[in-house]
């Protein structure tokens, strides 16, 4: 079975001269929920666009259901591409047109539908579904453009699910919430995760937004993978150190794991090495260590 | 274009409202997407590619319309290869750098012809007092074409509005539909060129589409708003050229600007009516 699978080998990608990913292996199986982390600049989009096919990296293959993404032909990658629901960040959508929420969500169902063929009724059945699967049933025929900015997030969410994916990535789908918005739609993901069992990867700068669903994580800093396994294993505070070069540590709250300031409070000894030995790069590893996972 | 009055209109001015008005509602219907795509550029860098196409067709003796059509249908698909996020350069920064090679091609072609430069100089401002039948027709055929090509690609044409990133990760085959869309805008403002001039095509593409997106709701809403403003600015802006004796090109410009004026000012008043 490799509906939902996804595979990158020796993948990196380079612009300007400098390599912005480079990932050895990286295997995420069906009915993985891979949370993406990492510091600004670490390569998360580059990492989610690669898997989508949206960049073609220099080298490596990206299998996506066990083809190479990268030698595929335009055409063929379509066809690839029909079951991932992709919900981009908000610079990548043109939220200002005045579509309104069924015509988003149904824009879900396009690549389901051949070329030439309009959509049907079992397509608008399913329309109306996820749009009241997330709770927008009285506002489908409002625009999308008068809903604030959690109410947006949930109908790109309803226009991924009526794809049927099999394979569901975020960009930053949390970003420019409030708190109350960044666990709705962390819930609504890890719910639809939990009913559909389909693939999911989520990025995300901010930890605490990844649902206890969330199993798995790799950390990215500097365009390479700094550590892949369970959230919590993978944010010590070595690890945040060298992502972030700051420090950080983590705090558990319902099940989500934070990354916070390494303060008084949250880690009194990491605050008294960090003041006696006056030097933050020395206390977890050498600064080359620290220089490892930039390009 | 009369003198004093309110005469009865001649039955050829009808000939001229009808190809105003097949002008005006395609290009409205173009506007919907190029102005939708946050590409207005598009439409000034095609309309002086299909004017570059026309001139060097006069100068090299080739067919008028076809030929500038084939020019303007091959720039604009090729368009299609800008990939905004490929690009360091913002979408609207390479079209103006294209804008003006095609800009710098129309003069130097300009320059090139020998005696009377007034029909190459009518492409500017068009020449629709002057349309013929034949043209009526070739305009509407165009019309008809991209008419069920919007309809055809309805659904996927959304999506590229939406977002083309969400069209790519999703399968939508958003490169073969942009590039015949663009190929199809050539087409349309090639054969409308020597009849409103590369100069009004601009503002028939921008402001009624600007208007509908203004005040509707839903897309088709949008579309038929576009059309039909389409239409009332290349209608109106020859009524009142010919009740009031002035320029037929300025006063569908300016017809068109009142009217994306009277949307704004209606949505202002009327809140967000969303």
């Amino acid at each position: 079975m490799t509906a939902g699978t996804l595979s990158l080998a020796n993948v990196h990608v380079r612009r300007s001269g400098r390599t912005v990913l480079r990932i050895d292996h990286l295997e995420i199986p069906a009915g993985t929920f891979l949370g993406i982390v990492g510091p600004n600049g670490a390569g998360k989009t580059t990492l989610l666009k690669v898997c989508a096919g949206l960049i073609q990296p220099q080298g490596g293959a990206v299998r996506l259901e066990g083809l190479d993404l990268t030698r595929l032909s335009a055409w063929r990658k379509c066809a690839l591409r029909r079951h991932i629901g992709y919900i981009p960040q908000v610079t990548e959508y043109n939220a200002d047109l005045p579509f309104t929420v069924r015509e988003v969500v149904a824009m879900g169902r396009t690549s389901i539908r051949p070329l030439l063929r309009p959509l049907n009724a079992q397509d608008r059945a399913a329309v109306d579904h996820w749009i009241d699967a997330v709770g927008l049933a009285d506002r489908r025929k409002q625009t999308f453009r008068s809903l604030s900015g959690g109410e947006q997030q949930k109908v790109l969410i309803a226009r991924a699910m009526a794809q049927d994916p099999r394979l569901l990535m975020l960009d930053e789908a949390c970003a420019n919430l409030d708190f109350h918005w960044k666990h709705e739609i962390s819930d609504i993901v890890e719910r639809l995760y939990r009913q559909t069992h389909m693939t999911v990867l989520m990025v995300s700068h901010e930890t605490g937004v990844l649902p206890a669903g969330c199993r798995r994580a790799v950390l990215l800093a500097g365009g390479r993978l700094l550590a892949d396994g369970a959230v919590r294993d993978i944010l010590s505070p070595a690890m945040l150190h060298r992502a972030y070069r700051a420090g950080l540590t983590t705090m558990s709250v319902g099940g989500r794991t934070h990354i916070v300031r390494a303060g008084p409070f949250e880690n009194p000894q990491f605050e008294s090495r960090h003041r006696d030995r006056g030097q933050s790069d020395s206390h977890f590893g050498t600064s080359s260590d620290a220089a490892g996972g930039g390009s | 274009m009369r003198q004093g009055g309110a005469p009865d209109m001649d039955p050829f001015f009808y000939l001229i409202l009808l190809a105003g008005a097949i002008a005006g509602g395609s290009c409205g219907l173009l506007g919907v997407y190029l102005v939708g795509l946050r590409l207005p550029f598009v439409g000034i860098f095609i309309s002086h590619a299909a004017m570059a196409g026309t001139i060097y067709s006069l100068l090299l003796g080739l067919n008028p319309l076809w030929a500038p059509a084939l020019v303007s249908a091959g720039a604009a698909a090729s368009l299609a290869a800008i990939r905004p996020e490929k690009s360091r350069l913002d979408s609207n920064v390479a079209l103006a750098i294209l804008f003006s090679l095609m800009l710098g091609l129309t003069f130097l072609g300009i320059g090139l012809v020998q005696g009377s430069r007034s029909e190459v100089l009518g492409l500017l401002w068009g020449s629709i007092l002057f349309v013929r039948k034949g043209s009526v027709l070739v305009i509407s055929l165009a019309a008809l074409a991209f008419l069920a090509f919007a309809f055809a690609f309805n659904k996927e044409l959304k999506v590229l509005l939406f977002s083309r990133t969400i069209a790519s990760a999703t399968g939508v085959h958003e490169t073969f539909v942009y590039a015949l869309f663009l190929a199809l805008c050539g087409v349309i403002l090639a054969v409308n060129l020597p009849l409103i001039g590369g100069l009004m095509i601009f503002s028939l593409i921008t402001n009624p589409a600007a208007a509908a997106y203004q005040v509707c709701r839903g897309h088709r809403a949008v579309v038929a708003a576009s059309l039909g403003l389409g239409v009332a600015s290349a209608v109106g802006g020859f009524l009142f050229s010919y009740y009031l004796n002035l320029p037929t090109g300025a006063c569908t410009v300016l017809t068109s600007t009142l009217l994306f004026a009277a949307a704004a000012a209606y949505r202002t008043l009327a809140g967000r009516a969303d």
